[in-house]
């Protein structure tokens, strides 16, 4: 739909979307899965889940590109889904690195005193 | 405004010495003229302090495994100090987050304290365009110990990584392409470190019977002196230590049993 009427985005690299709403519903079903992978209590979990959570409701309810880029309000629905394609990579990473761990090693002493 | 334009233009015009000095005058008059006399004074931005602090605190929040400290300076810069195991990790965060989306490298760089322990401190600068916001993240580590390279974050960090293995020897793991990039072909040492002598090695001249350039050891004309290079002068009154204070001896033991 939006194709019909939009031509290009203005970003060099960024095409239109011709499926905005099926591409986002899957990226973010996809980020999810991979969050209930993460212990509860994980920050990133957290945080993810309900900014995911949020965008993923207005993308189910809004049937309307231009409404529904307003609701999100980061931009154009391209930018949105390329924001969904690195928050996915993101969390795959993440349940690799596990970085809701207690810090690995205190910094040695006077390491960040200024001045020295 | 208007009137230090004027000065601007009197300054720039004026080569005697008789323009200086009306300029001068013109300067001073305007100075009486102004009402406030209030020192002039960096203006806090609260607003910006405080959501910078916010951000520091979800992103130690977010990766605790990683971040040692965070802090936002004076000039509302945000600083984030890491363990140097977490740059890819923390890295690749702040640009793939969506509340971060810091996309773009703006410069990497090192500082040499050759006091610490880890005496190089790794530097990132890193620009977010959609909040229109800067970061930086601070790590360390030593002569030996090398650091992850972030090219496979940013590419922008490829030459930067060169550089910095080049004046300083810090060496990037999984570099792609670790080699010199700013010193001379077949230099030898590293140039920014602390220790590395003003002059250099090495000095070269153009040799007339050999029809080349060559180059040799150092020889200065002069002996080396010792500067005295401390500055008389507080340089950071705002980070003053209080001096140690001697123990106080208790009232018991002050007045020893005499015999």
């Amino acid at each position: 739909m939006a194709g019909l009427l939009k031509k290009t985005t203005g970003l060099v690299g960024l095409a239109v979307s011709h499926n905005p709403h099926e591409r986002l519903r899957n990226l973010y079903s996809k980020i999810l899965a991979s969050l209930q992978t993460m212990p509860q209590d994980a920050a990133y979990r957290k945080y993810t889940e309900q900014l995911v959570g949020e965008r993923f409701n207005h993308v189910q309810t809004e049937p309307d590109v231009d409404k529904l880029e307003n609701k999100i309000n980061c931009g154009q629905i391209e930018e949105v889904i390329f924001q969904a394609e690195c928050e996915l990579s993101l969390a795959r990473k993440m349940s690799e690195w596990k970085p809701w761990e207690p810090l690995i090693e205190e910094p040695p002493n006077n390491q960040w005193k200024w001045p020295v | 405004m208007a009137a230090s334009l004027v000065r601007f233009v009197r300054g720039g015009l004026g080569r005697s010495y008789n323009l200086a000095r009306s300029a001068c005058v013109l300067q001073q008059q305007t100075r009486l003229q102004s009402s406030d006399t209030s020192p002039t004074i960096r203006p806090k931005d609260a607003v910006a302090h405080s959501q910078l602090a916010a951000f520091g605190e979800f992103v130690a929040e977010m990766m605790p495994k990683y971040i040692q400290q965070v802090q936002v300076t004076c000039f509302n810069e945000l600083e984030v100090m890491i363990h140097p195991d977490g740059v890819v990790p923390v890295l690749t965060f702040l640009k793939d987050h969506t509340n971060a989306q810091f996309r773009n490298m703006i410069d990497l760089t090192a500082v040499d304290v050759p006091s610490r322990q880890n005496r190089f401190e790794i530097v990132y600068h890193l620009m977010s365009l959609r909040y229109n916001s800067r970061i930086r993240i601070k790590t360390y580590t030593d002569e030996l110990s090398p650091v992850d390279s972030v090219v496979s974050v940013h590419n922008a960090a490829n030459w930067y990584e060169r550089e910095v293995w080049d004046m300083y020897g810090v060496f990037f793991a999984n570099h792609p392409d670790l080699r010199r990039i700013l010193t001379d072909y077949g230099f030898e040492g590293h140039p920014f470190r602390k220790d590395f002598p003003l002059s250099g090695y090495v000095e070269v001249r153009y040799d007339d019977e050999m029809k080349r350039v060559v180059a040799e050891p150092v020889e200065l004309s002069q002996e080396f002196r010792k500067f005295d290079l401390n500055t008389p002068w507080e340089v950071f009154p705002a980070y003053r230590e209080p001096k140690e204070v001697a123990p106080k001896l208790e009232a018991g033991d002050a007045a020893p049993e005499k015999k």
